[in-house]
């Protein structure tokens, strides 16, 4: 038997007598059908967290949960047509800025929200995250924080090395390695930033951004987006895109790194165990029917030969990360409500927690403390964190802390942002630049006008 | 009395005449509709919400706010409306000239008797028939810039080019490719329609005309195409009516192919979402469709 599957049926067995102790003393919750819409599209999460449900409503037998996997380009349009039709998910698993605009836009029940994060307890949850999905309202907040990633330059250590290159810390060690791996005759590109009208192009970008000190908002929320300072990135950006593979890309470009025709491109640590797996790694390589074409089969040093730079320095120090949440939507029967909470309750018990968490290792980082500490969580099934190490990993989790997003102006959330994101308007900018050879003050003008239409 | 007696008979037959008309017209409804209700709630309906949505200002959250005609005037004062305007002419009219022709060219090939014709001719439906999303798939495959087969044939071993290239993915070649796209997986329904249109014609007037020393191009042009006319005004007026409307292709394929189908999707459901604007470009295409059809069935088909 599987291990994984193994391990969830001991977690069943677990919570069954669990449940049978504790079952007497608990309230009986009326019947609900709700529906949990996650991101998780990969088959293998859908089943896993279909796993969970089963869990959950075997414990719970008068809570019907659907699950419905929803691509996460998608969500936004998605929650505008089921809020237009009335008929909102009970929970959705979403990117923070998601969280924040839905929240902004009244659909999130924001109260029953903070009496689950009260009930668990704040000081549980790293500051970071938990600061991210707080509301203007101190104390009040948009969704419950569940897991998240960091984001850096993954880059090949050993070319860099061979080369006599730092690492791609700061504008310029950036730039120059981009170039000089740059070789398309040998079709070898220097660098991967996201070029298509996509989230990937703004998650490149704001790093690049914010670490030029260029902001969208200050923090009493005026809009300051066509500014010397972000102009100079916007042009220090469709520089580096020179160096990418040709034409507009996305994260999926990131497969010409797994086949050694890349230096370095920018990506979550959801790529971890792409990167040390070969049964991972197996989707992104040209496979068996090609086997003479450079890159088809699994570099087992590749893990070793790459390095990870999740800070770039210019004017400032900047790092990227999303924190993923869960979010409760206002639901016509408190009956939904309740069952709503009661499995939101469930997902941060540890054995489900940890379950969720090990469907990627080193994507999905725990942002409640003692689940980041606990053996269990670095005992992944697939043994990816041993390959990096206790320390790596604890050091990435905490990076969770600092991370900077254009939506968190001195501490303070600007809640518009989450509209700008789930409107595209900046990888829109970017593709207009970078693709279509637009003119970049015309452009940065256009996206400033789409985003006063937001913001007014 | 003698003489009402057949008056009487006669309005009483008048009297059961109608009563049998009635009933048939009330057969006639009955049969008639669960036709009507589901045009009517599926293609009626939305039309006339489509068009009362236009006149407003949507909102996602909360009441929309009438705004008459701006939709349109916002629309129409759009250069971007334009564009995806000429992009969308240049799409319909080059895949269905380019379908038409491939299509006509195949047939007049496949009436023709040769080894392993049927063979052929089950082969050439093969792009018709496979699901779209593979299709797609197949082809960004082929021609992505650093893995594909394109790329190494007219690259790596012919040297056609000085530098490798995304002819999918870049706005400048994309319509080109699309077109091709529509092309390569459309012509299979011409050739069809033209084949079996073919294949009945008699091959007495082939007979007299070589008799009479008509050359092949003769014979095409005063015995095949005279015969083929109304099949390719009818194929005409399909392709341009579906590729008017043309959505999952162009999509899938590339975005950067902004025809008017695409261009109110990225309008109404990505960006701003005005979805006002949305609904009005969708009557604008429709409102463009039905001018084309009117005139095409009047002058071309001559209906």
């Amino acid at each position: 038997m599987k291990k994984p599957t193994m391990f969830l049926l001991i977690l069943l067995l677990t919570l069954s007598v669990t449940v049978g102790v504790f079952a007497g003393g608990k309230q009986e919750t009326k019947p609900a059908s709700i529906e949990f819409w996650t991101t998780e599209t990969q088959s293998s999460r859908v089943s896993t967290i279909q796993t969970l449900v089963d869990i959950f409503q075997g414990i719970n037998p008068e809570i019907k949960i659907s699950v419905v996997p929803v691509d996460e380009n998608d969500m936004p349009k998605q929650v505008a047509a089921s809020s237009a039709a009335g008929n909102l998910p009970a929970v959705a698993e979403t990117g923070s800025e998601n969280s924040i605009d839905f929240g902004s836009s009244g659909l999130l029940d924001m109260k029953e929200a903070t009496k689950i994060i009260n009930s668990i307890g704040k000081s549980a949850f790293y500051a970071g995250p938990l600061s991210m999905l707080e509301s203007p309202n101190k104390g009040s907040y948009y969704a419950l924080p569940y897991h998240g990633w960091i984001q850096g330059l993954w880059y090949r250590s050993d070319w860099f090395k061979n080369a006599g290159l730092n690492p791609p810390n700061t504008w310029e060690s950036i730039e120059k390695a981009a170039k000089t791996f740059y070789k398309p005759d040998k079709n070898q590109y220097g660098i991967l930033v996201g070029t298509k009208a996509e989230n990937y192009a703004e998650q490149c970008f704001t790093q690049i951004a914010i670490s030029n000190k260029a902001r969208i908002f200050t923090s009493d929320g005026k809009l300051i987006f066509n500014s010397p300072a972000m102009k100079e990135a916007v042009q220090y950006y469709a520089k580096l895109a020179k160096y990418n593979p040709p034409g507009p890309q996305t994260w999926r470009a990131r497969d010409y790194y797994i086949q050694q025709k890349m230096a370095m491109f920018f990506y979550s640590t959801y790529i971890m165990d792409d990167l040390a797996l070969a049964d991972v790694a197996a989707s992104s390589l040209t496979g068996k029917n090609f086997e003479n074409l450079k890159g088809a089969s699994f570099d087992s040093n590749l893990v070793t030969q790459t390095g990870f730079a999740p800070i770039i320095t210019h004017k400032q120090p900047s790092s990227y990360g999303v924190i993923v949440a869960l979010n409760i939507f206002k639901q016509k029967k408190a009956a939904d409500t309740a069952a709503a909470e009661k499995f939101l309750k469930y997902m941060y018990t540890e054995d489900a927690y940890v379950t969720f968490l090990h469907m990627a290792p080193g994507g999905m980082n725990p942002v409640i403390k003692k689940i980041a500490a606990s053996d269990k969580f670095m005992n992944d099934p697939k043994g990816i964190f041993k390959k990096y190490g206790k320390k790596k990993i604890q050091s990435i989790i905490a990076g969770l802390e600092d991370i900077k997003r254009f939506g968190i102006v001195g501490g303070k959330l600007i809640p518009q942002y989450g509209k700008i994101f789930s409107q595209k308007i900046i990888p829109q900018m970017i593709y207009k630049i970078t693709q279509e050879n637009a003119d970049v003050d015309k452009s940065m003008s256009w996206a400033e006008g789409e985003m006063k239409k937001i913001v007014e | 009395m003698a003489v009402k007696a057949p008056a009487l008979r006669g309005n009483r037959m008048i009297a059961k005449a109608h009563a049998l008309r009635i009933e048939e017209e009330r057969f006639g409804w009955k049969l008639i509709l669960p036709s009507v209700i589901i045009i009517g709630s599926l293609i009626i309906y939305p039309i006339i919400y489509n068009m009362y949505l236009s006149l407003f200002d949507v909102k996602l959250q909360g009441a929309n706010i009438y705004i008459g005609l701006q939709n349109y005037k916002n629309v129409l004062s759009d250069p971007s409306f334009w564009h995806a305007v000429l992009t969308t002419f240049i799409y319909v009219i080059s895949t269905t000239i380019g379908t038409t022709l491939i299509g006509l060219g195949v047939a007049l090939v496949m009436v023709k008797n040769f080894p392993f014709r049927g063979l052929v001719r089950a082969l050439i439906l093969l792009p018709y028939i496979a699901p779209v999303i593979s299709v797609v798939f197949s082809w960004q495959f082929f021609f992505d810039p650093v893995n594909g087969l394109f790329m190494h044939v007219t690259y790596d071993m012919l040297h056609l080019f000085d530098k490798r290239f995304n002819l999918i993915g870049s706005p400048q070649n994309a319509v080109i490719v699309a077109i091709i796209f529509n092309i390569w997986r459309s012509f299979p329904f011409s050739y069809l329609m033209i084949l079996s249109r073919l294949q009945s014609i008699d091959s007495s007037g082939y007979e007299a005309a070589e008799i009479d020393g008509a050359s092949s191009w003769q014979k095409f042009r005063y015995i095949t195409f005279p015969e083929l006319y109304f099949v390719i005004g009818s194929i005409v007026i399909l392709r341009v009516i579906w590729n008017f409307n043309k959505f999952e292709d162009v999509y899938l394929l590339t975005d950067n192919v902004k025809v008017l189908s695409v261009y109110t999707y990225f309008k109404a459901f990505t960006g701003v979402m005005d979805q006002g604007q949305g609904a009005a470009l969708a009557l604008i295409q429709f409102l463009l469709l039905i001018g084309f059809i009117l005139f095409y069935v009047k002058k071309v088909l001559k209906w």
